[in-house]
Parts: C-alpha cells; sequence; structure tokens
C-alpha cells in the first residue's frame, strides 16, 4: 500500500522468456492467458499477480483463448491446435492445420472453435470430442490467403487475411462467406475486432490507422464508417508511423484501446470519433490488450514485436493496469442550446 | 404580466448553487471561480467534465463531486455551461419556484457578488455590453470592438452601472483569461510526454478512408470542423429568432459574440480545433478565451504563432512506414528466423519459406513494373 503503483500499471512476476503474441482475460475471472514465442502458454492470477500454469509446446505459440476457467486453447507454428487442460497441466492435440496457426477463437454461441492458418484455410472444431482428431474437426473453409486476424461476436465471424482481404461469415451457415470484404485501408491489415454491440467491427493496418465498418451493407449503415490516424510521430520532418497491433474494446462502455509498435496505448470512443485517453508510454511495442470481464482491469503486453528486423531484445513485459471510469467511459455530448 | 415575463426572460441562474444572475457571462465566470476550478493549482476550467479530467491526469486526483454544489446535483457527467445542458425537468421546476420569490429582493442580494465577479470579465466583452455608457468614458476601448455586435445585442438597462467598473480593471483580469485559451495545451501536455502523437491523430472523412495521407492531419480535425461548422449556422440564425422568442434571447445572445469572434480570429479559432478540443463546450470556451487574445495585443501573438507553427509541417512531411512489407506480417518474418523454426516440422516450414520468397519476389518486381 505505501509504494505507488506505476503509471504503467503493476508487472506481473514470471513473465515469458521471450516476445508475447497475445493475452486474454478470463470471461469469468481475474486469470489471464499468455502465449508467447518462448513456445509457452502461461496463465496467471492477474489480481494476485501469481503464475498458475505453463504449457509448453514444440513452437511459438502464436494465439491462446479461454474454454472456460478450466480449460484454455492455443495455437503454434508447429502447426498444433490444442486444449489445455489448468488443473491438470494437460494438453490434448485436437488438430493440425498444414502451417502455423495464426488466430483462434472460441465461439460460445456455436459451442465451437475457429483457428485461423497460414496454409489459408479457416477451421471450425467441437473441442468436445477430444479423442479421434477426425471427429473434432467440424469443417475446413478455403480463404484467400494467410488469415492474420479473426472475431467473434454472436454468430458472426470476420476473418482478415494478407492482401487485405476481409471474409465475414454466418457460423450457421459456413459454406461460403456472407460477405467478401477488401479493407478499406491501403496497408496490410493487423488486427481485426468486433463492436461488443454486434454492429460491424474495428479493423487495424502497419500504417497506423483503424477503419471503423458497419456489416448491415445499406447506403445509411455504410455512411457511417469511418478510418482515423495514429500512432504516428513527427520527428526531424517525417511522419514516422507505427504498426497498429492490437485491439480491444471495453466490455460496458464499447469504447476500444489501441497498442502500437510506437509503445502507446490511446483510448477510444468510436461513436463520437474521439480519443478519451492517452496512457503512459510503455517500455517497447505494445503486442497486445485485453480488458477484464468487468472492464476494471487491462492488460498490457509490452514486448518488442519485430517490426524493425532483429534487435537485442528488450525486456519482455505484461503489465496490468487499473481502469479509471473517466479514461473508457463515453462523455455526454453537449448541446449548444438547451431544449426547452 | 408582461414585465414579469421579461424579468424572468432576463434572469438566469446557476445549476449548481441555485445564486441568479442578470447577464450569462457572469453565471459562466461564475461557475468556472465557484464550480469548476481546480482545487490543487486553481486553475480554472470550462466544464466540470473538463476540471474532473484536468484534476485526474494533471494531479493524479479523482473528482467524482462538483465543488460547492447543492445535494443531487454534484455529478460530473452532466455537462452545463452557463445556461446549456440544465436537464429539462430541473429547469421548469427552478421557473416554477421562481414566480414564488419576490424579484427586487433577489436582485438587491446579486448586486455585490456581481461586481465581484464583474472584475474577472474580459476586456471585449464587457465593452460589448455597456457601448452605450462606455462611450464617453472609454472610445479606445470600443474602438477595437467589431461595431456590429452592440447593434445585435439587447442590452439590459439594469447592468450599465455595474458595468462601468469592468473598463477599469480591463488590464489586469486580461492575463489569467489568457491562461484560458493555453489549457487545452497544458492540459494534454503533462500527462502525455510525447505531444507528436496527439497532434498525429486524425479522424478522416468517410470518403478519404484510403487516400494518401492528408495534408492538414489535425486530431480529430474534420469533425470538430463539422461542429463549428453547425455553430456557425445556428448563430447566423440567431438575429430573427430574438424578436420572435424573447425567453430565448439570453441564449441567442451568447451565440452572437462566438459568430463575431470566430469570425475575425478564424485562424486562430482553426489552430486552436487543430489542437482536438472534445465537443461543443471547449469550442465555445476558445471562443471566448479569443477575446483577451483580440483586447491584449502583447499576450495574443504568442499563442498563435505557437498553435500555427506545427500545423504547415505534416502536409510537407515524408511519411516512414516502421512496418513496410506488404507480402509478409511481422510474425511470418519472424517465423522465419533459425531460432523459432519447429525442428519436426523442417520440411513443411522450407516450403513455406519457398512459398513466402517467391511471394517476395513477386512483389519486387510488381513494385519494379509499378515504378
Amino acid at each position: 500500500m505505501a509504494s505507488a503503483v506505476p503509471a504503467t500499471g503493476r508487472e506481473l512476476s514470471n513473465p515469458p522468456s521471450d516476445g508475447i503474441t497475445n493475452l486474454r482475460f478470463s470471461n469469468h475471472s481475474d486469470h489471464l492467458l499468455v502465449s508467447s514465442w518462448d513456445k509457452s502458454v502461461r496463465l496467471y492470477d492477474a489480481s494476485a499477480n501469481v503464475l498458475r500454469g505453463e504449457f509448453m509446446h514444440a513452437g511459438p505459440v502464436l494465439d491462446c483463448c479461454f474454454h472456460d476457467d478450466s480449460s484454455g486453447f492455443s495455437v503454434a507454428a508447429d502447426n498444433t491446435v490444442r486444449r489445455l487442460v489448468f488443473s491438470s497441466n494437460k494438453e490434448d492435440i485436437l488438430g493440425r492445420h498444414d502451417a502455423p496457426v495464426r488466430c483462434v477463437e472460441y465461439s460460445y454461441a456455436a459451442g465451437q472453435l475457429i483457428t485461423g492458418s497460414w496454409d489459408k484455410t479457416l477451421k471450425c472444431w467441437d473441442p468436445r470430442g477430444a479423442s479421434g482428431q477426425e471427429r473434432t474437426l467440424v469443417g475446413t473453409y478455403p480463404q484467400p490467403e494467410r488469415v492474420y486476424s479473426l472475431s467473434l461476436v454472436g454468430h458472426r465471424l470476420v476473418v482478415a487475411t494478407a492482401g487485405r482481404h476481409v471474409n465475414i461469415y454466418d457460423l450457421r451457415n459456413m459454406s461460403q462467406p456472407e460477405q467478401r470484404r477488401e479493407s478499406s485501408l491501403k496497408y496490410q491489415t493487423r488486427c481485426v475486432r468486433c463492436y461488443p454491440n454486434g454492429t460491424g467491427y474495428a479493423l487495424s493496418s502497419v500504417e497506423g490507422r483503424v477503419a471503423m465498418e458497419f456489416f448491415d451493407l445499406s447506403e445509411a449503415s455504410q455512411a457511417k464508417k469511418y478510418a482515423f490516424k495514429c500512432h504516428r510521430k513527427s520527428e526531424a520532418g517525417r511522419d514516422i508511423v507505427y504498426p497498429v497491433n492490437a485491439i480491444a474494446f471495453h466490455p460496458i462502455y464499447g469504447t476500444f484501446a489501441t497498442g502500437g509498435c510506437d509503445g502507446y496505448v490511446n483510448v477510444w470512443d468510436g461513436n463520437n470519433k474521439k480519443r478519451l485517453y492517452q496512457y503512459s508510454k510503455y517500455p517497447t511495442s505494445v503486442a497486445a490488450l485485453s480488458f477484464s470481464r468487468d472492464g476494471r482491469l487491462l492488460a498490457v503486453a509490452s514486448s518488442y514485436t519485430f517490426e524493425e528486423g532483429p534487435k537485442s531484445q528488450e525486456q519482455d513485459a505484461i503489465f496490468v493496469r487499473s481502469v479509471n471510469e473517466i479514461e473508457v467511459k463515453p462523455k455526454p455530448k453537449v448541446y449548444p442550446n438547451p431544449p426547452a | 404580466m408582461g414585465k414579469k415575463k421579461k424579468r424572468v426572460s432576463s434572469k438566469v441562474w446557476c445549476y449548481y448553487c441555485d445564486r441568479e444572475f442578470d447577464d450569462e457571462k457572469i453565471l459562466v465566470q461564475h461557475q468556472k471561480a465557484k464550480h469548476f476550478k481546480c482545487h490543487v493549482c486553481h486553475k480554472k476550467l470550462s466544464t466540470a467534465g473538463g476540471m474532473a479530467i484536468h484534476v485526474l491526469q494533471v494531479h493524479k486526483e479523482s473528482v467524482t463531486k462538483v465543488p460547492n454544489a447543492k445535494p443531487g446535483r454534484e455529478s460530473t457527467d452532466i455537462e452545463i455551461y452557463g445556461m446549456q445542458g440544465i436537464p429539462p425537468d430541473i429547469l421548469a421546476a427552478h421557473y416554477g419556484e421562481e414566480e414564488d420569490d419576490v424579484p427586487s429582493k433577489a436582485a438587491k442580494v446579486d448586486i455585490p457578488p456581481t461586481q465581484l465577479v464583474g472584475g474577472m470579465i474580459p476586456p471585449p466583452l464587457g465593452t460589448g455590453y455597456p457601448s452605450r455608457p462606455a462611450l464617453p468614458t472609454m472610445p479606445p476601448v470600443y474602438n477595437p470592438a467589431v461595431p456590429v455586435p452592440p447593434n445585435a445585442w439587447v442590452v439590459p438597462p439594469r447592468p450599465q452601472p455595474w458595468f462601468s467598473q469592468p473598463p477599469v480593471v480591463s488590464v489586469p483580469p486580461a492575463a489569467p483569461y489568457t491562461q484560458q485559451p493555453l489549457f487545452p495545451v497544458q492540459n494534454v501536455r503533462p500527462p502525455l510526454p510525447a505531444t507528436a502523437p496527439a497532434l498525429q491523430t486524425q479522424i478522416t472523412p468517410p470518403g478519404l478512408p484510403t487516400s494518401a495521407p492528408v495534408p492538414v492531419s489535425q486530431p480529430l480535425f474534420p469533425v470538430v470542423g463539422n461542429n463549428h461548422t453547425t455553430t456557425q449556422s445556428s448563430a447566423f440564425s440567431a438575429p430573427p429568432l430574438p424578436s420572435s422568442v424573447p425567453s430565448v434571447t439570453p441564449v441567442m445572445s451568447t451565440n452572437v459574440p462566438v459568430d463575431t469572434h470566430l469570425s475575425s480570429n478564424s485562424s486562430v479559432t482553426s489552430s486552436y480545433q487543430a489542437i482536438g478540443v472534445p465537443g461543443g463546450a471547449a469550442s465555445n470556451s476558445h471562443s471566448y478565451a479569443s477575446g483577451p487574445n483580440t483586447g491584449g495585443p502583447s499576450i495574443g501573438p504568442p499563442p498563435v504563432i505557437a498553435n500555427k507553427a506545427p500545423a504547415p509541417q505534416p502536409a510537407t512531411n515524408e511519411v516512414y512506414l516502421v512496418w513496410d512489407d506488404e507480402a509478409m506480417s511481422m510474425e511470418e518474418r519472424r517465423m522465419s528466423l533459425p531460432k523459432y523454426q519447429v525442428h519436426d516440422e523442417s520440411s513443411q516450414m522450407s516450403s513455406i519459406d519457398a512459398a513466402i520468397d517467391k511471394r517476395i519476389l513477386e512483389s519486387r518486381l510488381a513494385g519494379r513494373m509499378a515504378f
């Protein structure tokens, strides 16, 4: 109590020994699941700052997610899709892709696991059938390019791939995409996240920009879409533009945080097109962000993301910060004249 | 009845403490001094929300209640600016109560606080209202002000004797008010060590999502500009409304000077908006704040120059992408290092490497053709 919490938040003990690829809060507790280039997936109790479990893989782990508080899933560069059981520290291999698996999401609506890979396919898995790979695989869906990012809301799945493709699926009919789109940003897609209210998605690129999109194809809805610049700085007469690695939506207010290779985390109000807050700079690139289920905590992965090639590694760290309501709550609109 | 209506319409009151004032500008000054002042550094902010954010960002303290407010009206979430933003039910309730009060007694009680608050009135705003009595005593002060506003404003007879004092005290109050236009800059800088990212943040119009970097890459500039345009259009429509709707006169009279200042200092206002002022309230505060700059030439130039400087740079700046490889993501590049190779899948990785190399060559060839 005597020592003040640093401006960046409390740093977790026993961080991964190499780059962090993703981190996620549980939907039921303050547990945090973290995947890393050091081939490990770690389970932390973020409130108690205790490492509760560690699962080693044959290759770098590129993504992970919770199933429930007792188990989760991981995907790795060894092409495997695994289920992790926290209490027993056991892991089962649900199946494989033909190339490293880049992202994983669990759909509570469909009861299925969805994985995206650099083999240009999307796969759906039924995690209940742990034995026998043939039984667990529900379907394989070809993509135009290597899959870079996935996001789920309700029955909707958004897949962002190389070549700036964006495919939108309804999980109840995976035979073909509901919509085939192209990113409205000119540069490589970095991250896609759906709005909690299910009306659209935010998509970030390596060119310091975020596009706000809507699913409804009507003219009225499409007129609402826009993009904005962020994570940039001017230096010696030139604009340095950083990739926007992470987008995380606040579960209650629908505002969202972005993290970039410039080491900054910003909070935005997408509806009112305003920036609400900017946190103090983190030691290195912000690789991943996650809000806790009640929005009171924000986990920040400060980890070099290789945007400038190999260089002497800085310390990889996970910060967990308390979120002040004023930082994430949209401000009420000011009307020029009070309504009579 | 007619007389009573006029009195009711001319009086404004503070949402937080129910005190009445004859002029909305005095009311705004009162709110800034009594309810929107930072208790740590005594800086006067323009809104309750702005004050709460300032205290949080600069002093790392949280303020959940507006100081000196009545119970039930302490919320910092309601954006009050003078009479703007008051919830309709409270507005109706207050007017109901006012009928029971004795107007003459209220007026007497208001006299002393008005004089105290009057000392903080900016020179140009003070000049505008007592234009008739001020002419014989201080013609030089009146000349710098735009001649059009006095004709458009409805000058109530009562404030005349009180406003005669502010011009005398015009010089000292200008200094503290000059700080107001700098508030957003100061507010942004302390908690944000790097100013550049804030300046570079900008929302582009829907029609230009894929275009090259916009020349003026200021944070949220187009949206704020749109709000500004809306305000201007409503301000233009203000003149006919006062005659038709007397009860709205005080509000409309507020808009006219806003328009005047904005038109006379359009470049300054644009620079302030470029900083990324949130919402209409801050924009209004800027229009008021620009008054002291006009009135005090010695203080005005520095902020103008400071704000103008960054504007042209983005247009000429070269853009450097930290990650410019379109063919491969950062993770794919990293996977190609020996350190991260998966040994038991080496054959598959080598084939993937070959495929990636082909794509790189193709993209380079395409790049050459483009050139």
